[in-house]
């Protein structure tokens, strides 16, 4: 390659440009919006660790070991970390590309299959030399993928038929297909008992990067986040995506074809996950085998809301969850704590990333809170500790339904009182929020508890359990709480009447 | 005028087919009608889940909040009913409890959307992931295994219609019929009457459609779709059951198999109407049957099963794009909020 020799004019403005970024760069971390959305990531995977160890002590595990492995089970593996990461990370960004748009790409599993499958043809197919044939399938698996979302765009834009329902149906197609396709009777069967494709020619295959996993599909994902990031924040096409996924009408209204641009998100958006598909398929496989994503495009689109559908916060996240990935499965042999756990904080963190406002809820009035112990004890206190009571019923209902159907002889009553500790477990949450937040109805919801505790000891009882201490005392410690409430809301009241 | 020459149009064309298809199938020998009312039961079976799963997300759309966590609330309905009915013996307790669980995953949804304002599809993939995760880590609490919980022998009782039995179509299509299978054709109608007739429906739908006017008329927004969610919570929870102890008879992992993501499916083809979503449900039900059907009277299209199960599928893009366009409510996925700050 002979570049052109630069002029050094040229070169200091090439410097002083890259100074620029730096300092833009800097500016956006050091941002107040940047430092708010670390900070509710953060305590989203905080909170949604607590409800995690909350249920692996009720499952009887111990969640600290569950952790440690957990963790370092994803530091050291930092190969096969972002060996998961890297297809999650593409077909994350096309999920994203398309929310961006106003779509909801569900199918993305379905376009990553044909994508795949495309590349493999290619593959096996065709001999060509050793960079231009990977370089050759996979732009091949991205233009399948792209026209396999394509028609779901057309028919989206021209006929209104809903994205959902036709990428979804689509997506089961694809899998369907492509099953057939490399089945018995299907044309690149290679004739073993395993559904599948013939081997792959050498010359297909994506090198490995460092350790025993990772190859090359994770460049490829890095570089199409930072292409993704340019082609929406920086293009006059990708302003108009976010035009037409912001306001249809208004953008419409501003002379934006929103049809086309419906049709060339998603086009753009299905190319994605057929890179998903066709860089894991050369990249870790050697063949198409038939139903081989274990749900990779599903995992996308979850990874596409946590990252908030921005092309870095993807990445974040698809890291994110290849490291719970890989970390679950050392949690799994080490701390013996089943890898479904991993799915549950998933979840839990998806959650807890769905609502930002109840970390700012518990920021809140903690501050309010501290402020009223110090101004008005009297009145607080009791609030507070009412809360903490509602706290305590959540884990003792939880592990008291928990030890009555391990110990006691489960039957209709013992089943019963066990249903009803849950719902006990759920009223303390309700309980602890309203305490919390000096809900006036708090009180109430005590009355509640109190009577939920008091049913479970007497569904035990009549179950032939024995006398349950806990929830009898937790019933009047309830009930004594209520009367001190009650006592307390009067005297206010009075004061009120007086003043 | 032209709408109604349309709509005409369309009852000709559905009553023309149901009397074709009475003539075709009196034309046939008896056992072949024996297998087209066998095609019929399954179909009902089938869709049974998808409509009641169906049914409950039009219940949480119409009241505003997206709801495409069905397939979570399913699953944890489906391990509840197995696990209660595995300890209690009683398949109609294990029915309350799915109900129950999946009520509350959907009361954890409802408040994030519409409580914290949370975004509706973020909320709903965490509860699918959260649904997944949990029913199978309890699968291992309960059963002590992997993969498959133990047989449940108390499965819910078949309703069997002796007058039925002999009659070629009908007997082997409805003399033996699952009750929650007719609770599907009940809650059609009765979501109907609901959401059209009932002022409750009419507030969920101004809850969907334009809250402000909701607010304005003194009901609570809020609670309001909060409601709408929890109910699409228990019917999903009820659908996810009659996988594990009805239609089926154990718990396994992923068991739903993304039916949650079909009735979400059913729901958008059926317009967000109960009548609609049975259809669909019904239609999508049938695509499962055939394949049932191919793999037992057809054994020699067996190796093309995976192809011909692909079909169907191209068959409802081809459909959507030919025949409708789907509105879905106008204030679906906004959260409310009272005097929006500008």
């Amino acid at each position: 390659m002979t570049e052109p020799i630069e002029s050094p004019s040229q070169n200091s403005e090439d410097s002083s440009r890259i100074d620029e970024f730096i300092q833009q760069l800097i500016g956006k971390l050091t941002s107040r919006a940047f430092k708010n959305q670390v900070f509710w990531s953060l305590g989203s995977i905080i909170l949604a660790l607590v409800v995690a160890a909350v249920i692996m002590l009720m499952g009887g595990y111990n969640p600290g070991a569950a952790f440690l492995w957990l963790a370092v089970g994803a530091i050291t593996q930092m190969d096969q970390v972002l060996w998961y990461a890297s297809p999650l990370i593409l077909a994350g960004l096309s999920v994203a590309l398309a929310f961006r748009c106003g779509l909801f790409n569900i199918g993305a599993e379905g376009q990553l299959y044909i994508g795949a499958m495309a590349t493999a043809l290619v593959a096996f197919l065709f001999s060509f030399p050793i960079v231009i044939h990977p370089l050759l399938s996979l732009i091949i698996g991205v233009l399948a993928g792209a026209a396999w979302a394509f028609v779901p765009g057309l028919l989206k834009a021209y006929r209104g038929a809903h994205e959902v329902v036709t990428t979804m149906m689509l997506s089961y197609a694809a899998i369907l297909f492509t099953s057939w396709l490399v089945g018995p009777n299907g044309p690149f069967w290679d004739g073993s008992m395993v559904p599948q494709t013939p081997r792959f020619k050498d010359t297909a295959l994506l090198p490995l990067l460092f350790g025993n996993y990772l190859h090359f599909g994770f460049i490829i994902a890095l570089l199409a986040v930072i292409g993704v990031d340019y082609l929406i924040n920086r293009t006059v096409l990708g302003y108009e995506l976010r035009a037409v996924g912001h306001n249809v009408d208004a953008a419409e209204y501003a002379g934006i074809d929103s049809k086309k641009k419906i049709v060339t998100a998603l086009a753009i958006s299905g190319g994605l996950s057929g890179l998903a598909g066709s860089t894991e398929i050369v990249g870790t496989y050697d063949r198409f085998i038939a139903n081989w994503s274990a749900g990779i495009g599903w995992d996308g689109i979850t990874v596409a809301v946590l990252g908030n559908n921005n092309p870095w916060g993807v990445l974040a996240g698809g890291i994110f969850f290849g490291a719970l990935k890989a970390g679950g499965n050392v949690m799994q042999t080490l701390a013996s704590v089943p890898v479904e756990m991993v799915k549950v904080i998933q979840g839990l963190v998806v959650l807890f990333v769905a609502a930002p406002r109840i970390i700012s809820w518990l920021m809140n009035h903690t501050q309010s809170n501290r402020e009223d112990v110090i101004n008005r004890p009297m009145k607080t206190l009791p609030r507070l500790l009412s809360a903490s009571f509602g706290l305590a019923s959540v884990f003792l209902g939880l592990g008291v339904a928990r030890s009555i159907m391990l110990t006691a002889t489960p039957n209709l009553m013992t089943t019963i009182a066990a249903i009803i500790l849950i719902l006990v477990a759920v009223t303390g949450v309700l309980v602890f929020i309203a305490d919390y937040s000096g809900d006036p109805r708090g009180s109430t919801i005590l009355l509640i508890i109190t009577v939920g505790w008091l049913e479970a000891a007497i569904a035990f009882f009549v179950g032939g359990g024995g006398v349950e201490f806990t929830s009898i005392s937790m019933a009047v410690i309830a009930f004594v709480f209520w009367l001190s409430m009650r006592i307390l809301a009067k005297n206010a009241s009075e004061e009120g009447d007086i003043q | 005028m032209n709408l109604n020459w349309r709509s005409m149009y369309r009852k000709i064309a559905v009553l023309a087919a149901i009397v074709i298809g009475i003539i075709a199938l009196l034309a046939l020998p008896e056992r072949q009608q024996n297998i087209a009312g066998w095609l019929v039961s399954t179909t009902m079976q089938m869709a049974t889940p998808l409509v009641l799963a169906g049914i409950g997300g039009m219940y949480s759309e119409r009241g505003g909040v997206v709801n495409i966590g069905l397939e979570g609330m399913m699953l944890m309905g489906a391990f509840t009913g197995a696990a209660v009915t595995y300890y209690v013996r009683n398949p109609w307790i294990g029915l309350l409890g799915a109900i129950a669980a999946g009520g509350l995953l959907a009361a954890v949804h409802g408040v994030v959307c519409v409580k914290f304002k949370g975004n509706h599809i973020v909320s709903g993939t965490g509860v699918i992931l959260f649904g997944t995760g949990f029913s199978t880590l309890m699968l291992q609490l309960v059963w002590k295994r992997q993969g498959q919980g133990e047989l449940i022998r108390d499965t819910i009782p078949d309703i069997v219609i002796e007058p039925l039995r002999g009659i070629p179509f009908l007997g082997s299509a409805f003399s033996v019929i699952s009750p929650v299978v007719i609770f599907m054709f009940v809650l059609t109608a009765a979501s109907w009457y609901i959401l059209f007739r009932t002022p409750f429906g009419l507030r969920l739908r101004a809850a969907g459609e334009d809250p402000s006017t909701l607010d304005a008329a003194g009901a609570s927004v809020e609670w309001t779709r909060v409601i709408g969610v929890i109910i699409s919570g228990c019917l999903a929870g009820l659908g996810g059951a009659y996988l594990s102890i009805g239609y089926g008879s154990a718990f396994a992992k992923e068991m739903t198999g993304g039916r949650g993501f079909i009735a979400l499916a059913a729901m958008i083809f059926g317009n967000w109407t109960p009548t609609g979503v049975l259809g669909a449900g019904l239609f999508f039900g049938f695509l499962d049957g055939l394949n049932y059907f191919i793999q037992i009277y057809f054994p020699v299209l067996l190796p093309f099963s995976n192809y011909i199960a692909m079909l169907p599928y191209l068959l409802v893009v081809v459909a959507l794009g030919l025949i409708r366009k789907s509105v879905p409510p106008k204030g679906i996925a906004v959260p409310y909020e009272k005097e929006r700050r500008g």
